[in-house]
Parts: structure tokens; C-alpha cells; sequence
């Protein structure tokens, strides 16, 4: 049941992301081209990202709803720093001042949580007003360009595949590898589960919820670059990351509650609604369906990986009841 | 091995400990005693480094203890097994025991099961190393935690209540592997309700009472009535509201036959009209989950009834119907609504009584508020007042205002009802209580404090292991009958 539980949402989301190619391959020959396939995996590549540090968050029994104002942050920083002029040495500081953002910011949440006790729902909407209100002061309309050798560094891909894409399925795998095979990564589902015990074992439950949201805020920071290198511009508004984020960690298999969750399945997750988003337009469809689709697809998802359970609790439920009624049935003769 | 000097612990205005000195020696058990809120809890928070001492040392293996720092304590060589357990239930018994042990004991990750069996065999513990522990018996769970604390190696290992869920042979297997440990030299701290193994087991005895240490003794010099006197001492003086004595045969009001839930059962027990039953018990023995079944907050199966009625216990609801009213014991988390004022906490409830075309009448709520605020006296600026800003005593009269409001109550059950409340406060809410019986209100009070429910209540039943061990009433009834029944000492040598 507990191995059945763990693989369900990565072939689930195998199944969906094939069983929607294979659709489109059929009935659309623009879908199956190196241009597009290409075009995919680029486009997949900020939300896989910014949802595998939000699997972080969700691990350690929280949320950070404020990625997406961190990667406007980043892009509108990206705008400053990164500009068409600047040598190489400028860029790599520029670089490392937007991964400089994305640290500062999970530092900050984490005290809030942390040090604070702060829900992480609270504390992070508070980080998006503040991070979404700077950018603005920043750039309050679209402006200054993203070094075209940057956006062009970011893109370099072998065949169709981006250098990049490789280096996040890499990523994945080596975090589902630690999550289930070491001992930290034991650790850390132990405190995503119950805080209370971990504590009580001795395990740092502190400094792993703080480090949790500093990765998060951090591959937010990384999912940034990528935003900047598609809109290649400071713009103050980068589309709704937060919840797609935390959409694709639940597809993925991530628990609300804490504890439950997969990189892998959170990447491949990732890749299965930005294939929707690809697919929709080559049917002529309105986009609105896409954003509708996502939506449903979670309840069914959030239904399904807790159907173990929910079985578990049904039949248990029922075993009461018929115990009630078979001690009814045998009194009522006798009264 | 641990050594405790003049520790203090003061939780607001209740003083927990008053300079308690406490040591365990290398190789030696020594028990710690004493009623429900007489201080262990807090003394083993201090051990463990989950509480600071507001004055006192700790030392640990000879070493200082310089903060509050639980895993400073774990360095030092202190191993606890909790009385609720440090398991994640979700992870496997392998896991759990992999986690709990110190870096330089761990296997290799990819060897972790087979370590992990081998653990459970050297502790001849039947488990399956791959089982979630959440699939775990209460009995396996609590075994389980004394197996993950002895693997850390402690020099000292307390041991928090470790016998509520066993039954005599597992208490057997439990002792002897702790004795095994103590001949190896380390020190035991073992804190218990249950006199009889706390005597077979210590080589020391420590009391406390009200926080205050009453000594320690040789347990071989010491027997169960001379450790309930040191526990109880002098009885203090309180009123009690008078029983009516006469007794007349009245209607049963609650009848309950089989029932069973988590970690109680199966209970039979029938409660007359007008009776005050009082349930006592060492804390965690399943009383406050019969209350809670009874009102539907958990579901049992067995059936009950009341009023001649069966009784429904899907739901709170479907209880509250029936005329069945939880006085829930977590008062600020279940019963009352902090921030909100004295007269909203009153009439939540019973709002549509003053519902008039969709408003409310404000000057006969007010009138219903007043009244019970004097009948239960009820001390405050104003009834507009939050009831967060009243005093522990008031706060729970509030809480207790419920019953009263309602004409079509038949059974209260009472958890805790004098909670935190000082003794003045105390007499107004017994007497509300009995004046609600001498209605024909059937009542059941869960109580911690034995002196309590023998002046209450009519009759009380002790509970023991989720079973109802024993029942005492009459003349029998008095404090230190009840405390012996919650000690064992009759129970145990039955079933020993």
C-alpha cells in the first residue's frame, strides 16, 4: 500500500503526459516537431523549477506562496544586472545578485516561520506584497533588456533538449535518491511528518525547516533566469506561479500535510501542464480551458493518492456500523 | 548519573516544583511518585531539557547542564522514553529506530532494516521492522519507545508512565529487560502511578506532592499505604455541597453495555437519574475517550442508552439531541471562545431562544446572562468583557454555564471541572453541579484530584487499562480508597 502510494502520481503523470502526446502527435503534426518539443522544454523549465523548491516547503509541512513575486523580483533585478553592455565578470556578479534575492528572501520567510512562528501561508503572502511592491517601484512598465548572450547561454540545448533540462531531470533524481535513500532526507520527511516526535528524537527540526524554505526561495531565484530568458525584458508581471507551483508538487504526490512528496513526480508534474499549455493553441482552443483542466485535474489527483486511505477509513467505518447493527439485530428478540 | 539541586518551576502564579533536589545513581532504579499535577511531569521536562528551571541545577554523567537544549541533555548521555510516545507513525518501525539513535550507533542507510530486525530481536520484540507504526497495537507502540531509548545508550534513562498500555506480561518483559540495563550501570528514573510496580521494580522511592519533594526512601523500607499517605498527606480542608444521603431508588438515566473505542472498552455501566458518578484514574487509561465516545466527539462501537432511548453517538450533534452535554476539559481550545465576551460564550448555544423576527432581543439575553452569573458567581467587570481576561476559575463557570441553559439536558458528562480553578470558585461550581442532579440530571466527573470526587460524587469507578477496574460507593467512599484503587494495589494483586 505504502510503495503503491509512492508511484502512483509518477505513473499517473507518465501515463497523462504521453497518453495527451500521443493525442496531439495524431491529430496535430506541428506538436511532434523538434521546434516544438524543444519549444516544450524550455517553456517547462521556470515552473519545474520554482515547484521543486516549493516540494521543499510542502515537505516540511508548509507552503510559499511567494515564488512568483520572487521570480518577478529576479526577472525585474535580471533587468538591472544583466544588461545587453556589461562583460562577462559584470554578468556573473549580476548573476550572482538575483540568486543573492532569492537567498535573502528565504532567509527572511524562514525567520518569520521560524523565529516568528508565523503560519507559512501568513508570513510568505505578506513576502509576496512586499516583493510584488518593490517590483513595481522598480519597473513600473516593461523596460530594459536581458543580455541576449545570457538568454542565449541559457538556451543552449543538444538536438532539441536544453542543456538545462537535463541538468533538472539530474536534479530530480538525485533529490528523490536523497529524500528516500539517506539519512537526511529521512530526517527531513520525519519532520514534515510529525514535528512533535522528530523533536523529541533529537532531530534538528529547526534548521531543516529553515533550510527547506531557503531552497525553495532559491530555486525560485534560479527559476527567475529562466523567466528573464523567456521574456527578456524587466517586466513587473510574471504569470501565476505560486499555485501552478503547488499544483504540480500535489500531481507530483506531495502531501499539504507534510512529509509526502516527489521531485521527480513534481518535475514530471510540471512537464504535464506546460504540455497542456502547449497543446491547447494547436487545437485553436482557448487557453481558459487550460487554467479549467488544471484545476479539475488536482481534485482528482488530491482524491485519488488519498484514495488508500480514504478506503481504509471507509471500510473501518463500516465494520463499526455492522458490528452496531449485528448487536442490534441480536438484542432486539431478546427485548 | 543525574542529579537535580534545588530546581523551581513556577508556570504563572502555580508554582509546579519548590526547590526539589533529585539524583539517580549508575545502576540504580529510582522511582518517582506522586498524584496527577503533583510536579513529575515538569520535573522530567527539566531533566530532558524541554523546560528551563527558573532556579536549580541539572547535571547529567557529572556535566553541567548550561540551557534549555533537549538535544544538549541527549549528548550528555539522557534517554527518555515519552509517556506519548516519539514516533512518526507514518514512517516504518525501522526508520523510527533508525532516527532515534545517534549518528556513531547508525548503520549504513542501505543496511538500516536488517539492523533494525536484528535490534528488535536482541529486545525480543515480535515486529515487523517494515510495519508503518501507525499499524502498531498501543501495546507494541509503547515497548517500541522503551526500545528506542535504551539504543541511544543512555547513562541515565527516564522512563515517563511506561506501562499505561501493557498488561501484567508485557510489564514483566518490560521490567526485565530495564533491570538488565541498571546491573550494566545505567541509572533509571522510573516515574509510575501504579505502586506496585513502582515497589517491585525501584530501589529508591522520591514523592512529590503539590510540587514539593516528600523525600526519598529504600523502597525495600517502604509499603503501597505508606507511599499513598506521603502522596496525599494531609487531606486539605474543602466543602462539599451535601449529598442527599437518603438515597431513594431512582430510574436508571444512562445505560451502556459493551462499549468500545480507542483505548477504552469494553465498559459496562449504568448512571440513575440525579446520581453524581465520579471517573477516576490514572491520567491516559482511557477515561476522557469513554467520555468523549458517550458524546459522540469519537465514535465507539457497544451500544448505550439513555432515557430508555438508544443513544446516538454519531456525531456531537446527534448527542447534544439527545440531551447528552460535553463539559470538555481543554477549556480554552474546545469549550469556549477566548476573545469573544462573557455573554456571547453563554448564549452561542441557545441563540434562537432570543431570535425575534430575525434580530435578537438583546435585554432578555441579557436578563438569562445575569441570572446565571449570580446563580454560578461569576466574578467580572462586565458581561461584555472577554472571557480570555477572566481568571482560570471564572473562565471555566462560563464553560459550565451551558448545561444550565438548556431545559432538555439529561446526562452532563464533566471533564475536569475544577481545572485550574482555585478552592473558593470550587465549592460554587460543585454546588451548581449538584443542584443541576438533585434536577434529575444524571452528571459523570472525570477528575484527576481523588479528595474531589469523593466529596462529590455519589459513586465513583476507577479505570484501568480502558477497563473499569473497580467501583466504590457508600461508606467505602473516601480519598484514600480512591487513590489506592488508582494505584493498583487492589487490582494488580487480583490479576498478577
Amino acid at each position: 500500500m505504502k510503495a503503491l502510494r509512492g508511484w502512483l502520481p509518477l505513473g499517473l503523470m507518465t501515463t497523462l503526459i504521453v497518453a495527451l502526446g500521443a493525442y496531439a502527435a495524431q491529430h496535430q503534426s506541428a506538436f511532434l516537431t523538434r521546434y516544438n518539443l524543444g519549444n516544450l522544454l524550455l517553456s517547462a523549465l521556470p515552473l519545474a523549477l520554482v515547484a521543486i523548491g516549493q516540494t521543499n516547503a510542502l515537505l516540511v509541512g508548509g507552503f510559499d506562496i511567494s515564488v512568483a513575486a520572487l521570480m518577478t523580483m529576479c526577472v525585474v533585478t535580471a533587468s538591472f544586472t544583466l544588461q545587453p553592455d556589461k562583460s562577462w565578470p559584470v554578468l556573473l556578479a549580476g548573476a550572482l545578485a538575483v540568486a543573492g534575492v532569492g537567498f535573502a528572501t528565504g532567509v527572511f520567510n524562514a525567520t518569520l516561520i521560524r523565529v516568528l512562528r508565523l503560519p507559512s501561508i501568513i508570513a510568505t503572502l505578506g513576502t509576496l506584497s512586499i516583493l510584488e511592491g518593490a517590483s513595481l517601484l522598480l519597473r513600473d512598465h516593461p523596460e530594459g533588456f536581458i543580455n541576449p548572450n545570457v538568454i542565449d547561454a541559457l538556451n543552449t540545448s543538444v538536438s532539441f533538449v536544453p542543456y538545462a533540462f537535463i541538468g533538472v531531470v539530474v536534479l530530480a533524481v538525485v533529490g528523490d535518491l536523497w529524500l528516500y535513500r539517506t539519512r537526511t532526507g529521512l530526517a527531513m520527511r520525519a519532520v514534515g511528518l510529525d514535528e512533535t516526535s522528530s523533536r523529541r528524537v533529537g532531530l534538528a527540526t529547526g534548521r531543516t525547516v529553515f533550510l527547506a524554505f531557503i531552497i525553495c526561495s532559491l530555486m525560485a531565484s534560479v527559476a527567475g533566469f529562466y523567466s528573464a530568458a523567456q521574456v527578456q525584458i524587466g517586466s513587473p508581471i510574471i504569470g501565476n506561479y505560486a499555485l501552478e507551483s503547488i499544483a504540480a508538487a500535489v500531481l507530483g504526490g506531495a502531501s499539504l500535510a507534510g512529509g509526502r512528496g516527489s521531485f521527480v513526480g513534481t518535475l514530471l508534474a510540471a512537464l504535464f501542464l506546460t504540455e497542456i499549455d502547449n497543446v491547447l493553441p494547436l487545437f485553436q482552443q482557448p487557453t481558459e480551458y487550460a487554467q479549467m483542466t488544471i484545476g479539475g485535474l488536482i481534485l482528482l489527483a488530491l482524491v485519488l493518492y488519498q484514495a488508500p486511505e480514504l478506503i481504509a477509513r471507509f471500510r473501518s467505518t463500516w465494520v463499526g456500523v455492522g458490528r452496531l447493527r449485528a448487536q442490534a439485530e441480536g438484542e432486539a428478540p431478546a427485548g | 548519573m543525574l542529579s537535580l539541586g534545588g530546581v523551581s518551576k513556577a508556570f504563572g502564579a502555580v508554582q509546579a516544583l519548590r526547590d526539589v533536589s533529585f539524583d539517580c545513581r549508575a545502576g540504580e532504579v529510582h522511582a518517582l511518585v506522586g498524584e496527577n499535577g503533583s510536579g513529575k511531569s515538569t520535573l522530567l521536562g527539566i531533566a530532558s531539557g524541554f523546560l528551563a528551571p527558573d532556579a536549580g541545577t541539572v547535571e547529567i554523567g557529572g556535566r553541567r547542564r548550561r540551557r534549555r537544549s533537549p538535544a544538549e541533555a541527549r549528548r550528555f548521555g539522557l534517554g527518555i522514553a515519552y509517556q506519548t510516545y516519539s514516533h512518526v507513525l507514518d514512517l516504518t518501525v525501522a526508520e523510527n529506530l533508525y532516527l532515534a539513535v545517534p549518528k556513531d550507533v547508525q548503520p549504513p542507510r542501505h543496511r538500516m532494516e536488517k539492523w533494525a530486525a536484528a535490534r528488535l530481536e536482541e529486545f525480543k520484540l515480535e515486529l515487523l521492522a517494515t510495519a508503518a507504526v501507525g499499524t502498531l497495537s498501543l501495546v507494541q507502540r509503547q515497548l517500541l519507545e522503551v526500545v528506542k531509548a535504551l539504543l541511544a545508550n543512555p547513562k541515565v534513562l527516564l522512563l515517563d508512565e511506561p506501562t499505561t498500555a501493557l498488561g501484567p506480561p508485557e510489564v514483566e518483559q518490560l521490567h526485565k529487560l530495564v533491570l538488565e540495563r541498571s546491573r550494566g550501570g545505567v541509572g533509571i528514573v522510573y516515574v509510575s502511578h501504579r505502586l506496585p510496580e513502582v515497589l517491585g521494580i525501584a530501589d529508591r522511592v522520591t514523592v512529590l506532592r503539590d510540587g514539593v519533594s516528600q523525600g526519598t526512601f529504600d523502597s525495600a523500607a517502604m509499603s503501597e499505604e505508606s507511599l499513598v499517605a506521603l502522596m496525599i498527606g494531609r487531606p486539605l480542608q474543602l466543602a462539599f455541597p451535601e449529598r442527599d444521603e437518603t438515597a431513594r431508588p431512582a430510574d436508571v438515566l444512562l445505560a451502556v453495555s459493551g462499549l468500545q473505542g480507542d483505548r477504552f472498552g469494553p465498559i459496562d455501566l449504568e448512571v440513575k437519574k440525579g446520581e453524581i458518578l465520579g471517573l477516576a484514574g490514572a491520567e491516559g487509561n482511557g477515561q476522557v475517550q469513554f467520555l468523549r465516545a458517550l458524546a459522540g466527539v469519537e465514535r465507539p462501537s457497544g451500544t448505550a442508552s439513555c432515557n430508555g432511548h438508544a443513544l446516538n453517538t454519531k456525531s456531537p450533534l446527534s448527542a447534544l439531541r439527545a440531551g447528552v452535554v460535553l463539559l470538555s476539559g481543554d477549556r480554552a481550545g474546545e469549550s469556549l471562545f477566548p476573545v469573544l465576551s462573557v455573554r456571547a460564550n453563554i448564549t452561542l448555544q441557545v441563540l434562537r431562544r432570543f431570535e425575534h423576527w430575525g434580530l435578537l432581543r438583546r435585554r432578555q439575553e441579557r436578563r438569562t446572562v445575569d441570572e446565571l452569573v449570580r446563580r454560578l458567581r461569576i466574578r467580572m467587570a462586565s458581561v461584555e468583557q472577554p472571557v480570555q481576561s477572566l481568571s482560570g476559575g471564572n473562565q471555566q463557570k462560563v464553560s459550565l454555564t451551558r448545561p444550565f441553559l438548556r431545559g432538555d439536558v439529561k446526562l452532563i458528562l464533566a471533564e475536569e471541572p475544577t481545572q485550574g480553578v482555585d478552592v473558593g470558585a470550587r465549592f460554587d461550581i460543585y454546588e451548581a453541579l449538584r443542584a443541576k442532579a438533585d434536577e434529575g440530571v444524571a452528571i459523570i466527573v472525570k477528575s484527576s484530584d481523588p479528595l474531589e470526587l469523593a466529596g462529590l460524587c455519589d459513586r465513583v469507578v476507577v479505570m484501568s487499562r480502558g477497563k473499569i477496574v473497580d467501583e466504590i460507593h457508600g461508606a467505602e467512599l473516601g480519598e484514600r480508597r480512591i487513590v489506592e484503587a488508582i494505584v493498583g494495589s487492589r487490582v494488580t494483586r487480583e490479576k498478577l
